[in-house]
Parts: structure tokens; sequence; C-alpha cells
């Protein structure tokens, strides 16, 4: 749906400010007496605490405060669930411990917090942390994510009986029906490690309490500004509107900033109470790799079973889902994998089951695409499998299992995160796949390329996949669309903003509804003092249902003004149009009065008002969609790998993704190219990598490799497909996690492909040169 | 992690027990260490500065000493902590007279890590801490040679003057830029904790034997 500035590729109102530094960042916030946080870390993955000496820390100069848990007293209380327990899932079983704010028996993971430093500077707080000496009884650490789940396990929180924190089993139609009606069942077992959000910015807040007008501000770069007021609030005994919360330009979220009673607002928000002085803390690079949260590994035992043409008829998955030391985020994760395991496929019978699993790690909450890569990686993997057992073509098994274009709504059978059937609401995946399979030249490759290649020494491969993205799920988010006086329109939602280019792509939306110029729209995000209702930035969802609301707000305000024009113009609402930041006449253009004019005479302020009419052009609007829009498409990948040592070089990739209406396609290819760059990383550099003993050994970037510019594929072709949601009026899905989803998957089919000749297949992601040697080796018997 | 290696000391196997019995000259071939005190019969605290790359800070280890078959063997058990971590293991040494006049000695166990240690240090403590039980035993070998070279010409004054804190830190630096492939003796994967408490310990687990 087309208009003068939704589905137009026009410039981000945002960035000549970011661009020439005019901007303020969380670090740039330094307020008059503003004291310093540091956290004392825990060295041991799982230890009781027997002591903690702060007094030496206590003695050094500039040191205000040292706290344990111990001088918090019931404040120390585990923190809410940031989503709710799966009870709409039937036979579901959950155990929530979810985190606390500071270690006070045992510490769980490497990183927990044990002890508070408040201090004139953070370098004091960094030397007074290591004047705090905590003496533990080590306790064997929880690794092994299946060793985890075995009875006589260690047990991470020792009233549980046992470290599953979850159970879900969900089944459409009967795997035992598809064995029976099957010519072919093939098995395999995958381990999946995932990644981290590795945001530029890293995590951080500043508190101020003012003391005489009991009111508290946090400046923070929350993916969700509502969630850390409403429970900040509550758990201060403050109304939510004695609690501004402000995002200010953010350096990237990718999931983990979503995570609210962190240890860090939990504790400083009472602490700026108590001493009266704002309170700044930043993380460090290894705080954040140690202590934010981010995605972990899954270990996935699947069996496909298909007729001897290739037709799949049903798919089992049985897996487990590494939850890390806590639970806040329940099963996100894992209920993302179940939904995009088999989404875009039509096999009639799908069983998969999965056991949430504590360990002595990180807590696990979603990081760009949030499961999704796990599932679409076991069924890629599978149908590649598949193909060989049955000497298909990779790119016609996918082709035969398709839904096809005419098959929408397809009803999934399978509950997902926002606890609603999944419902693939529109696409055509088999048009994103052709188109696919055509830009990256797939027939000539095969028939021609590769041969000649192969036979010069060089050993390329190709990889073809397909994906859903769900995105867009409830429950709601909201609007305030407000016309100035000066003419201008401010909109404020409840959403943050981490770099999405919402400032333009929310003023477009704006624009067309209120026939103003794109850049007399002002877009507030993430700032609870003008907008305190929503639920946050996740699940590819800003666009979608805040851009919704947004869209419903400007429709109620281009009412209200040709309604209040009408009076004004004596003329009927029918024969007014909105052109140019004016109302007028149709017929007669000369008959108009600006909006500016509108909002002075919308706000009178003496005489009489008609009854029941509302001041200002201003309205409200909210949106929450029955069900998330589902986006998808397909991906195409060819590398070259050096033989010697196995390092990848990805020559060329294309990608088709359908996020029905692109708002702004350029701001849309950006977040592609954004989630390839991720993606890329999942499937060759990055690795959290846990020792034996619960310690996180990859807490650096010299250690946790993350894709260069220069690691990127020297050409990205994107294909964009159109099929507008029916679920929203603009016709729109969200594309914020599509590059992440498709390309592991793509990546080890491709170097799979290029080795073939060693029997390699990969049953594992992150295929760094050193593991895909591994794998080459074993193949090969060695 | 496993931990283990070898190295030949070109002496008799009493002259290496008598040489680890002298705890000055093991803290002298490990610059950095701060003391060495017995606390119990088989129990001991030492402290020792340590720098690797970015993780820094003092180290206070605990050890213990058990299984002592003079002159043969003993078990050490290592529990340092200090700022930039912790470090916790067993490990047992061997002394084996070679029959030439010279002394293998022979050391493996378990090791744990954690903390900075482990988490950022851990891609570096590798050839750092080759670099620094290659130069430890270069260091020792040389003392050996001085001792026995006192000894033979009966003068009571040894000639051996240790590396300073500084030539030590720089033949380190010099090890990490040149790689240490060439260094065919030091097959070991072992970590500056293990390697400075098994090297103190053996010295104290001599000393104990001997006193």
């Amino acid at each position: 749906m087309a208009g003068k500035f939704v589905h137009q590729s026009i410039k981000r109102n945002e960035d000549p400010d970011l661009i020439t530094g005019k901007v303020q960042f969380l670090d740039d916030i330094e307020l008059p007496g503003m004291l310093h946080a540091a956290f004392k870390r825990a060295d041991y993955a799982h230890a009781r605490i027997l002591n903690i000496d702060v007094s030496e820390a206590r003695k050094l100069p500039g040191v205000i405060a040292v706290y344990t848990a111990a001088d918090f007293g019931d404040y120390i209380k585990p923190g809410p669930l940031q989503v709710p327990p799966p009870t709409a899932i039937k036979g579901a079983t959950y155990t929530a411990r979810t985190t606390l704010p500071i270690a006070v028996d045992k510490v769980r993971f490497s990183g927990e917090p044990v002890a508070v430093v408040i201090a004139e500077s953070r370098y004091i707080a960094e030397d007074a942390c290591d004047l705090i000496f905590v003496d533990y009884d080590p306790l064997d650490a929880v690794v092994d994510l299946e060793k985890a789940a075995q009875p006589g396990a260690p047990l991470v929180h020792d009233d549980t009986g046992s470290n599953l924190a979850g159970h879900v089993f969900q089944e459409r139609g009967s795997w035992e029906q598809a064995v029976k009606e099957s010519d072919l069942v093939v098995k395999r077992r995958f381990f999946i490690n995932r990644v981290a959000g590795a945001a530029m910015e890293n995590r951080g807040i500043v508190v101020k309490w003012d003391a005489l007008a009991k009111e508290m501000t946090i400046w923070c770069g929350t993916q969700s500004p509502i969630a850390l007021r409403n429970q900040t609030a509550a758990r201060l005994g403050l109304f939510e509107s004695q609690v501004r919360v402000i995002s200010p330009n953010t350096g990237g979220g990718f999931g983990p900033k979503i995570n609210t009673s962190m240890p860090d607002d939990v504790l400083l928000t009472y602490l700026a109470i108590k001493l009266e002085r704002p309170i700044k803390w930043y993380e460090d690079r290894r705080e954040n790799f140690l202590a934010t949260t981010s995605e972990r590994d899954q270990v996935h035992y699947c069996e496909i079973a298909l007729k001897k043409d290739g037709t799949v008829l049903g798919f089992k998955d049985y897996f487990f889902h590494n939850s890390g030391a806590y639970n806040p985020y329940m099963m996100t994760i894992p209920l993302n994998t179940q939904t995009h395991t088999v989404s875009n496929y039509r096999i009639p019978h799908f069983q998969t089951e999965f056991n949430l699993v504590f360990t002595n790690q990180m807590i696990a909450t979603p990081v760009r695409g949030a499961g999704r890569p796990f599932g679409t990686f076991v069924i890629e993997r599978m149908l590649d499998a598949a193909a060989k057992e049955l000497g298909m073509d990779k790119v016609e098994i996918r082709r035969k299992n398709l839904l096809k274009s005419t098959e929408y709504p397809a009803y999934t059978g399978i509950i997902g995160q926002d606890f609603v059937e999944g419902v693939l609401d529109s696409g055509d995946y088999p048009t994103a796949l052709e188109k696919t399979v055509e830009m990256i030249g797939y027939d000539q490759f095969r028939k021609e390329i590769q041969p000649r290649l192969r036979a010069e020494g060089k050993y390329v491969g190709i990889g073809v996949a397909c994906f859903t993205e769900g995105t867009a799920v409830g429950p709601y988010e909201g609007a305030k669309i407000t016309v100035g006086g000066n003419g201008k329109v401010v909109v404020s939602t409840g959403i943050s903003s981490q770099g999405q280019g919402h400032y333009t792509s929310f003023a477009q939306i704006v624009a067309d509804q209120l026939a103003v110029d794109v850049k007399d729209v002002k877009v507030i995000t993430g700032d609870t003092g003008f907008f305190g209702w929503g639920a946050g930035t996740f699940a590819s969802r800003g666009i979608t249902v805040a851009g919704t609301a947004i869209y419903l707000a400007a429709q109620k305000v281009h009412d209200k003004a040709l309604k209040l024009a009408s009076k004004i113009l004596e003329a009927p609402v029918e024969e007014l149009e909105l052109v140019d930041g004016v109302v007028r006449v149709a017929d007669v253009p000369a008959k108009f009065i600006s909006l500016g004019d509108l909002a002075m005479r919308a706000n009178p302020q003496r005489g009489v008002m008609e009854p029941g009419a509302e001041p200002g052009l201003e309205a409200i609007a909210y949106y929450g969609p029955p069900y998330g829009a589902t986006g998808a498409g397909a991906m195409a990948m060819i590398v070259e790998v050096d033989a010697q040592t196995m390092k990848v070089k990805v020559d060329q990739l294309a990608m088709v993704h359908d996020c029905g209406t692109p708002v702004n396609p350029m701001i849309v290819e950006g977040q592609v190219h954004g989630g390839i760059q991720m993606g890329i990383g999942d499937a060759f550099y990055e690795e959290l990598v846990y020792d034996e003993t619960g310690q996180l050994v990859t807490a650096s970037f010299m250690d946790y490799l993350f894709p260069q510019a220069s690691d990127m594929p020297a050409k990205i072709e994107l294909g964009h497909l159109e099929t507008p949601s029916p679920l929203n009026p603009l016709g729109l899905k969200g594309v914020g996690e599509a590059g992440a989803i498709p390309t592991p998957a793509v990546f080890a089919q491709a170097v799979e492909d290029a080795l073939k000749d060693s029997g390699v297949e990969f049953t594992q992601d992150t295929l760094s040169p050193s593991r895909i040697f591994t794998f080459v080796q074993k193949a090969k018997g060695g | 992690m496993k931990l283990e290696g070898e190295h030949v000391f070109k002496g008799p196997r009493e002259a290496v027990w008598e040489m680890f019995y002298d705890p000055e000259v093991l803290a002298s071939a490990l610059p950095g260490t701060q003391k060495l005190n017995m606390v119990s019969e088989n129990e001991y605290e030492g402290a020792m500065n340590v720098r690797i790359g970015p993780v820094s800070g003092s180290f206070t280890g605990k050890l213990v000493i058990s299984d002592v078959v003079e002159p043969e063997s003993c078990t050490l058990t290592v529990d340092g902590r200090g700022t930039p971590g912790f470090a916790k293991g067993v490990g047992k040494v061997q002394f084996v007279d070679q029959g030439d006049g010279s002394t293998l000695l022979k050391y493996e166990g378990d090791m744990n890590i954690g903390g900075a240690l482990a988490s950022v240090g851990q891609r570096m403590i590798d050839s750092v801490s080759k670099s620094m039980i290659r130069q430890a035993f270069e260091t020792l070998d040389k003392a050996l040679e001085a001792r026995l070279a006192a000894k033979s010409s009966g003068s009571e004054v040894v000639d051996f003057k240790p590396p300073t804190e500084t030539e030590f830190a720089a033949a380190v630096a010099k090890d990490m830029a040149g790689g240490l492939t060439k260094l065919p003796e030091v097959r070991l994967l072992m970590y500056i904790i293990p390697l400075v408490t098994v090297l103190v310990l053996v010295a104290v687990a001599l000393k104990n034997c001997g006193g």
C-alpha cells in the first residue's frame, strides 16, 4: 500500500544528528553529584557463599558504600516473570526460578553479582571491588545440557528436585501415523550454540531520585521502558507516575536489553533513594558477556518420515533447551523453535517436545532470531539429509513440500510465544524460493560453474534454504498523536528505539495520513513521560504493532481535523480534503485552514466548547493483533572453502524476503543486511564457550569473534516480495530478524556441498575452520 | 584441565632435590613470587603477583603436600585465589634418576581456573605460562649448574644470579611475540598458577621431607 511517503526509500530523519554527534547517549549524561556503581561478580559458576568481607573496600577513599545481599534485607527477592507461564499450552509444566538481583547464599553462574560498590568515580568503585574478599565453598557446576537434565545431576536450585525448568509437548496429526505411511525415516542429532547480542553499546542505567518532588527518572537503553517503569514502581511502592523512564539514543538492542528487574535496575533505584544522589552504572564488555543475557545451546533429536518421491509426511523433534541459571523469560525461545520448525512446509504430522533445563550459565533470553534459527536449522538440515538419502536435488525436495500461495491462512496447530495457535496469515513461499534460485543462478552453478571450478581444484558449494519469521505478536502497542500550533505533528509511542529507524518509518505513516512533510513529524519513543502504555521492542513487532497504532491514531486526528474544519469552513466533511498541511474544500481550494490554525482553534482559551467535544488535534489509538503476522523468504549462498585451512569465503548471497508492505524499503534492506551479518556470525564465528566448570572462556572480543565488514559477502542480492498481511490496514509484517534466521542452515549446506567429496555432514552450527576440519577428518574416518 | 610435563636436569637426583629444597632458588626462578610461608607441617601459604595481558593482580595460594615418598614423588594440592580469579588443582610430581647423572622431573595433574583469568586471560595464559615454565627451568638449570660447580670446587659461594623481574617479563614478551613452537620440551598445557605452585611446591615438599 504505497503512499507519498509510505513505501518510499526516503533518507532517515535521525541521521543528520547522529552523524554530526548532536545526540545524547546514556554515557553522555552527567548529573550534579552523580555517583558510580560497580559490581563485584562471582568467579565461580556454582558455589556457596560462606562469607563476604567488605571492610577493606569500605575504607577506600572515595567509596560511599558497599552492599551485599544482607544489607538489602527483604528487598532482595526473585524478580517477576518477564513473560507469562505457558498455561495456554495443554500439559505444559514449568518451574519458575527468576533472577535474583544479587546472590544471597550461593552463586549460580560465573559473573553473578555478590556485592555492589557505590563510589565517587567508576575507577574507585572498580578498585574497591578488588578489596572485597569472598569466601566460597565451590560446588560441582552443571554445564552440559543433557547431563544437567539427568537425575542425580548437581542442582542449580536446591529445592527443585531436578534441573528441569519446563516441559512442553505439542503434536499435530500423528507421528506414528507418518512413520506407518512412510517409505523412509531419517534420524539425526544436532547441537546448536547460539550467540550473544553483542550490541555495540553495552547496557547501562542512570537513576535520579528527586527527594522533594518524590519522583524518579531513569535513563536506560532498554527495549521495554514501560515494564522497567512498572516493575520499579511496584518494587519501591511508588505510583507509575512517580517513575519516568527515558530511553536515550541506544547503540543496538538485539534482545538482551528487553530484560528488566536485572541487578542494576533493582539495586540502583533503591540506592539512589537511600543515598539521595544520582547513580550511573555502565556495563563493561566482560560484564556484558558474562552476565547480561544471551542465547545458548539446544540439543535436538530429529526424525523425518518421507515417501520415496520426497514428500514429507512427518517430522519429530525432541530437544533440550539451555535456560541458564534462572528462567525469567520462561519459554519464549524454545516455543519460537517449535513454531518455526515446519511452519513453511506442508507436513501433516508434526510432533515437537522440549525440556527446558537449568544450568550454571548466564541466563538465556532471546537474541535476534530468538529460537527461530534453531527450528529452521534442524528442518533444513533434515531436508538435506533426506535429499541425500533419496538422491534428490536439494531445491527439489523443498519445492515439493512448501505450502502453496493458495493455502493461507494456514493453521499450524502449534502454540507459540504469544500463547495462541500459530497462523500463517499470508505469503507466497514457492515464489520466494524460485526467485532466490534464479537470483543465485542455481541451475547454472550446478551444471556449469561448479564442475568447472571443481576441475580447477576449487572447493565451491551452494546452499538454498527457506524460512518463516513469526513477527508482530501482541499483546498491543499504542500511540498518541498531537498536531501543534506550528502545524507540525508529534507522535509518541511506548516502544523504544535502538537504531531501527523508527523516527523515519513512523513519521512516514503519519505524514501520509495527515498530509504533512515527513520532516515535520517528530517521533518520540521510549519515554514514559510521553506515553505510558505498551509492551516493548521485540519479536520484530515495532513497525507492525506500534506502526499500526500510529496509523490508527493518525486517522483519528485526520477525522477530528476535518470535523472541526467543517464547522469553521462551513462545509460538510465529505466535501473537505486534507492536502499539504491544510484542510480545504475540495472544489474551492482557496477556502482552507491550516492544521496549525486548526490545532489552535481546537483548544479554545475562552468562550464555550461544544458538549462532548475533546480539546486538541490529538488522538490516542491502540492496536493488538489476534496473532502475529508471518514474514518469510528464502536464502541462497555460494561459498568457497580453502581445503588446506578450511576458511570459508562467502562469494555470493541472494535472499528474497517478504515483509508485506515495506514502509521504507531502504530501512528494510538495512535490517536484512544487519540480520545476515548476525547470521554469518552465528554460522561461522560467534560462539559462547563454557568450560567444564562453567567458566565462560570467550568473554572478550579477543576470543569471541565477530564478523567484520570484510567478512560480509562481496555481493548481497536482495529480492523483495510483497504479500500484504490481512491483519492490519497497511499490510505490514516485521523483518528485523529475517536475515539472521536461515543463514546458519544455508551456510552449513553450502560448505557441505563444497566438501561433498569427503562425505562430510554438519550436525551443528558455528562452523569455524577448525570445526569444519574436525568434521571432515571424522568423515574420512580420521 | 589436564596439565603435564617434564624436564631433564643435568645433575644427580640428590642435587636436584636439594635445590628444590631451597625456596629462595625457586622464588628467584619465578619473579613475582612474594612469599612462601609454612602454616603447618604439610600446609603452606604463598603469594605471587601475576600479569597476563589485561589480567593482573596478586594471588594468595594455599598448598597441601601429601603422599611424600622421599626422594621420588609427592602429591600437591593447590588452592590459589586473588583479584583476577582463582586456580585450584591437584598434581603429582616425580623425580626419576635416569642413571646417567641426570634427573627427569615429571608432573601431571588437573587444574581449574576461574574469574577474569579464565574469561579474559584464557587465550594468552597458555602461551604465557609455557614461556614462564621454559624460563623457570632455564633459570633452575643455571642454578643447578652453579650449585654443582660450587660443590665440586668446595666453594661456599654459589655464583648464581637470577634474572630480574624486568628481564623475566621481557623474555616472556619475546616468547609471546616469537611463538612457542620451537620449544619441544614444553609440551604442556599449563597455567600460571599451577606452574608456579608445582615448582614452588616441589621445593616446599622437599624442604618438608628433608627437614
